[in-house]
């Protein structure tokens, strides 16, 4: 179990522009609790969702906990596929004075994953970011009763 | 959709000055999409006190050390002695499948979810001791402090 650090950071974005204008989910957690989250699908209805509120420290200490385990502060995103018209995702960290800001296109598939030159780093990343947006979407849903796209 | 984009608000770069070690493109250029998170957040008024934070349907409770094996007819049985649970929600590690070791639980009424910190707070659920505290805070943990850490 790793202990709790006071300078822990997270933020996630993934997103496009196209047909329907820029689309994207994002979120990120403060060192002081505070979750910001927006969500923006300009299909069929013209809505962008932005809430925030301040989690508690267990629910930060449960966040740290999982972005530990998966090692993802060990990869680079050097040898992983650039964003690019399909879409881009960004991973930033900090963490003990360590810091990783990554970015990457959108991953469909795991099949995509591993074709691709760091199939190992780039499944850590793959799993760890849908199991991030799986705690932000429940803590979202919890708080405000919202339905995500 | 009307091209809204919010310029109040500068977001807090960084809130930790002595970074030892950067890795990865964002740090290369300046192509980050970051801006989206500027503008105008819609958040839930708490009661002016320093305690939980209640959520639009109820108090939400935080589990932590959840079994891996863990349903949420499991939680259910041993979250229902604190009032009726209004809501779980229990998530799934994307790669394996087991529990990811955190379920919220919702109540109606304050009372119940502190009943639930209160009592269920280290208690054995299936072997394992699980943490129960609040989800939701109404106010920051603490300052964030622009000091360098050593």
């Amino acid at each position: 179990m790793p202990g709790f650090t006071e300078d822990f950071y997270v933020r996630y974005y993934v997103g496009h522009t196209g047909k329907f204008g820029h689309e994207f989910l994002e979120f990120e957690f403060k060192p002081d609790g505070q979750l910001r989250y927006a969500n923006n699908s300009n299909y069929k209805h013209d809505v962008m969702i932005r809430k925030e509120t301040y989690v508690s420290q267990a629910v930060l200490e449960e966040l740290e906990r999982i972005v530990v385990d998966s090692e993802i502060m060990k990869e680079d995103d050097r040898n992983w596929p650039e964003p690019d018209k399909v879409g881009c995702q960004e991973l930033e960290v900090r963490r003990n004075g360590e810091e990783i800001s990554f970015a990457t296109t959108k991953l469909g598939n795991l099949l995509q994953v591993q074709q691709s030159k760091d199939p190992e780093g780039l499944r850590i990343f793959y799993y760890l970011v849908q199991d991030l947006k799986c705690l932000v979407l429940s803590l979202i849903a919890a708080h405000f009763k919202i339905q995500p796209i | 959709m009307d091209e809204d984009v919010p310029s109040q608000g500068q977001r807090v770069r960084s809130t930790v000055t002595a970074v030892r070690k950067s890795k990865g493109r964002g740090f290369q250029d300046n192509r980050s999409t970051r801006e989206e998170l500027y503008g105008t957040y819609e958040g839930l008024e708490g009661d002016g006190g320093t305690g939980p934070l209640k959520s639009v349907e109820g108090w939400v409770v935080f589990v932590s050390g959840v079994h891996e094996e863990a349903s949420e007819e499991d939680l259910h049985d041993h979250f229902a002695d604190c009032g009726d649970v209004k809501n779980i929600y229990l998530n799934l590690d994307r790669r394996t499948g087991f529990v990811k070791g955190y379920a919220m639980i919702e109540y109606a009424h304050q009372q119940e979810a502190q009943q639930a910190v209160n009592n269920l707070n280290g208690s054995d659920f299936m072997t394992q001791p699980v943490k129960v505290t609040w989800a939701f805070s109404s106010k920051p943990l603490r300052r964030i402090e622009n000091r360098s850490r050593r």
